[in-house]
């Protein structure tokens, strides 16, 4: 059999493929292992244990559509089977902007529905922007693999392609490519986890019917009238979901003697950033009164979950700013929506911040995940953790400097996940010398050595660097500063699998403001990242 | 549609004599008349003496959890909001039991409101005392919970944190408040520029209509402004109240097992209205809700639960030929 050779590597491939696959049968295409989509046999077909495998695409059934996937899952179903549990969730980046879905620029309305109802999460999950038309994208849980088999419909058929699972985003050749390019860790992504969930419905920010163009029968549908916050989307699916499935990777990592495989991809998962969660402040932005005080997420200044909520170490207080400040950096930077020619405010007089003020990117909740499970299961100790999340600690993201801690320092093995912290710090103690002053090996020298009682130099190091961050603040000088770091940073979130689709994720300062590359150092003054 | 023969009580609790439902009909009724004395709200409708459908308009629900309070450490905020019920401030309260071990042992959740309680101490003593007595496990006297002949909604029984709860004490949660904030929301607004203004903080701003950081009030605020801005008559559907709507327990994990949806027991309120509810281990179950994890973490503290117990009040619209003038902001209050 023929198969048609795609060279594209990214999601992009998947358009790419022939518009008249067979819709009767299933395709497997892998990026990265298969060329292209070919048709699953029999035998392939009964590898797959997750329930949209077994319910339905084993017995012959492609449902064309969303509405048609659910409807055949409830078919094939008993009553009261946690299968026929259905919550639905909306977002979309354009979804907060002011006037009616018949204005203005494609908001990217999608609907994300969930089936299941285990304690460990969901089964199914799908995505969708319209139940009766176009795309469909869909994740289910195999219980026999372990992780979630990841679909997609393909062509004019449409036909279903099986894009792989969890595991193929942590593995070459497949790792980054596909679907893996915008879930690096096949993990679910709802990269604006946090309240008050920018870009989602949620009981802080109601998406309502005129979001949609007039006469759209979406707002008809039992998924718009059942809608659930982005709080439950939070609580209920994406946390449990990442949850479950990192518990599986490690279940899988685990040698059984006491060793660890595979240990350089969790370390990259510490001290890089493969992809980032969004935060803001809990304030609408166009609430702000120039006499109110906003306070800022504290992610952006430093990694709070990790530093603080898993090792302990000095929480910062509240980060805030003058609401005068504030306002006065929207028209100074000349801050906007844009897509195309669409800006909002109209108005090329007036400025605008996203509907949440001050989104930035944070380290992402299955980067977190990864951190706490390598800690639970030993092969990261907390001293290790602490010292290298300590190297360059004001730049929670992004920090080439805790990146460079990675391979070769990272050893590939661990025959015993114990003894793995000890040798990484070794290598890296070994590198430090040569490295020279300054470098990140010597950061990290410095931090390791004050030994396992590092709870009070670090909370000396951190209380010195939020008074730090207080002073700037409160000049407008020094937030100014700060929002030139956030544009620096929303820059590489542009640049990411998940920015880049999303004109609206951000605003946009004025086309002349070019942020660079730009890092925090430690007295709270902002300078170029070289 | 009849005009509705009298408010029923809250949660349709049967505990009332008939007596006492009549009379409980006219204290809501007072609460209606005193938010009608705030402003002329001509799209505010008292149900009982104007025709309103059945159905529901529109549904504001949010977590129990506050608003207000979601900063520093996820551990930092929940024991922060644990130990202070003035922190409690979106309609819902709680309180948490924990055994010598410090472990938590049981979570009670309610969004009672004060009035009713107060009505209850002056139609029916006894009920109200047994009720203080079931929920603390001391009977009190009238006068721990009146001063001057007026109620104390943070009375001495009912200000623990870490133990009995009997209703919402915050000084923001009251039945009165959440009438008012619906009155006043049927108040079309627009901004300096004259753009309509709907976003939810924007409107409890430019309304004055209270904290615009919290979770229920702007909510609220948008739902029921959205239906005026459509020209309907707008009521708080009967029973009038705050309820639960229960509880998320996706990515709760029990050591035997056991499903963590068994361990919300409903106390007071029907099906639809629930006012008072717990989270605990059942009895015969060798261990603690601090065994029991949430996403990994295990159950410390009662507001980790708040992130997931919801609170939801209804408000019924019908459909009218208002044709509502939108109104420049309030100007700020001076502190």
């Amino acid at each position: 059999m023929n198969v048609i050779s795609i060279a594209d590597v990214s999601c992009q491939a998947f358009v790419q493929a022939p518009e008249n696959l067979d819709p009767s049968v299933l395709h497997r295409f892998v990026v990265g292992e298969d060329r292209g989509p070919t048709p699953v046999g029999p035998a392939g077909l009964a590898e797959l244990g997750d329930p949209f495998a077994t319910l339905l695409l084993q017995k012959g059934v492609f449902p064309p559509n969303a509405d048609q996937l659910l409807a055949a899952i409830d078919a094939a179903t008993p009553e009261n089977d946690p299968l026929r549990t259905e919550m639905t969730f909306l977002l979309g980046e354009g979804s907060q902007l002011p006037g009616t879905g018949d204005e203005g620029p494609n908001r990217r309305l999608r609907f994300i529905v969930s089936r299941g109802r285990a304690p460990e999460g969901i089964d199914l999950l799908l995505s969708a922007a319209d139940p009766a038309n176009g795309l469909v994208e869909l994740m289910a849980w195999d219980p026999t693999a372990g992780g979630f088999n990841y679909y997609r419909t393909v062509g004019r058929g449409p036909a279903w392609a099986l894009a792989g699972n969890s595991r193929h985003a942590l593995t070459e050749p497949t790792r980054g490519k596909g679907p893996f390019e915008s879930h690096p860790s096949g993990s679910l992504i709802m990269k604006e986890l946090k309240f008050p969930w920018l870009h989602w419905n949620s009981f802080k920010a109601q998406i309502p019917a005129n979001a949609f163009p007039g006469g759209d029968p979406r707002v008809e549908h039992r998924w718009f009238k059942n809608l659930q916050g982005a709080d439950v989307m939070e609580e209920s699916v994406a946390k449990p979901s990442i949850m479950r499935w990192t518990e599986a990777r490690f279940a899988q990592l685990a040698t059984g003697d006491g060793g660890f495989a595979d240990p350089r991809r969790v370390l990259e998962q510490i001290v890089t950033s493969p992809t980032a969660n969004l935060v803001t402040s809990s304030s609408e932005s166009a609430a702000v009164k120039a006499d109110d005080r906003l306070v800022l997420p504290s992610t952006f200044f430093v990694d709070l979950d990790a530093l603080s909520g898993k090792l302990g170490l000095a929480a910062p207080p509240d980060f805030s700013v003058s609401g005068a400040d504030y306002l006065a950096s929207l028209d100074d930077f000349g801050f906007a929506l844009t897509d195309g020619d669409f800006r909002h405010p109209a108005d090329e007089a007036r400025f605008a911040d996203t509907h949440f003020a001050c989104a930035v990117p944070e380290r992402a909740f299955e980067d977190q995940a990864t951190l706490q499970a390598a800690l639970d299961a030993g092969l990261v100790s907390p001293r290790l953790a602490a010292s290298l999340l300590m190297v360059d600690f004001p730049n929670p993201v992004f920090s080439q400097r805790r990146a460079a801690l990675r391979a070769p320092h990272a050893p590939e093995s661990a025959p015993s996940a114990a003894a793995y912290s000890q040798e990484m710090a070794d290598r890296i103690l070994a590198a430090a010398d040569a490295a020279g002053e300054g470098s990140p090996e010597r950061e990290f020298a410095d931090r390791w050595g004050v030994g396992e009682d590092f709870a009070d130099p670090f909370d000396a190091l951190l209380t010195a660097y939020y008074q730090a961050v207080l002073d700037r603040l409160a000049t407008r000088e020094g937030f100014f500063d700060y929002v030139r770091l956030a544009e620096s940073r929303r820059d590489r979130v542009r640049a990411l699998p998940i920015g880049r689709e999303f004109e609206l994720l951000f605003a946009r300062p004025r086309p002349d403001t070019d942020a660079g590359l730009l890092r925090m150092t430690e007295a709270g003054t902002v300078e170029e990242d070289n | 549609m009849p005009i509705l023969d009298r408010f029923s009580p809250p949660g349709n609790l049967e505990e009332l004599t008939e007596e006492g439902r009549s009379a409980w009909n006219h204290v809501v009724r007072g609460l209606f008349e005193r938010a009608e004395r705030i402003l002329d709200f001509p799209q505010f409708v008292d149900p009982t003496k104007t025709d309103m459908p059945a159905g529901p308009g529109a549904v504001a629900q949010w977590a129990a959890f506050p608003a207000t309070q979601r900063k520093g450490t996820d551990q930092q905020r929940w024991d922060r909001v644990d130990n202070d019920r003035g922190l409690q401030d979106e309609y819902c309260e709680w309180s948490v039991q924990r055994d010598g071990g410090r472990n938590v042992v049981k979570v009670t959740f309610t969004t009672e409101m004060p009035e009713y309680y107060d009505h209850l101490l002056t139609v029916d003593e006894d009920r109200a005392l047994d009720l203080f007595e079931a929920f603390t496990g001391s009977r009190p006297s009238v006068s721990d919970l009146r001063a001057d002949d007026e109620y104390i909604p943070a009375n001495p029984p009912n200000s623990a944190h870490d133990g009995p709860i009997v209703h919402l004490s915050q000084g923001s949660n009251n039945l009165f408040a959440a009438i008012a904030l619906a009155a006043q929301a049927t108040i079309l607004r627009h901004d300096a520029n004259g753009d309509p203004v709907t976003d939810q903080e924007q409107l409890v701003e430019c309304g004055g209509l209270g904290k615009k950081t919290r979770s229920s009030d702007p909510q609220i605020a948008a739902k029921v402004n959205a239906l005026a801005a459509e020209g309907h008559e707008i009521t708080l559907a009967d029973p009038v109240g705050l309820y639960l709507t229960g509880i998320m327990t996706n990515g709760m994990k029990t050591p035997d097992g056991a499903n963590p949806a068994t361990f919300w027991t409903p106390e007071r309120g029907d099906e639809q209205h629930l006012l008072r509810a717990h989270f605990a281990v059942p009895e015969d179950k060798p261990y603690t809700l601090t065994q029991v994890t949430i996403n990994g973490q295990p159950i410390r503290f009662g507001a980790q639960l708040a992130d997931r117990v919801g609170v939801r009040i209804e408000a019924i619209a019908k459909p009218a030929n208002h044709e509502p003038h939108s109104q420049p902001c309030v100007p700020p209050r001076t502190p």
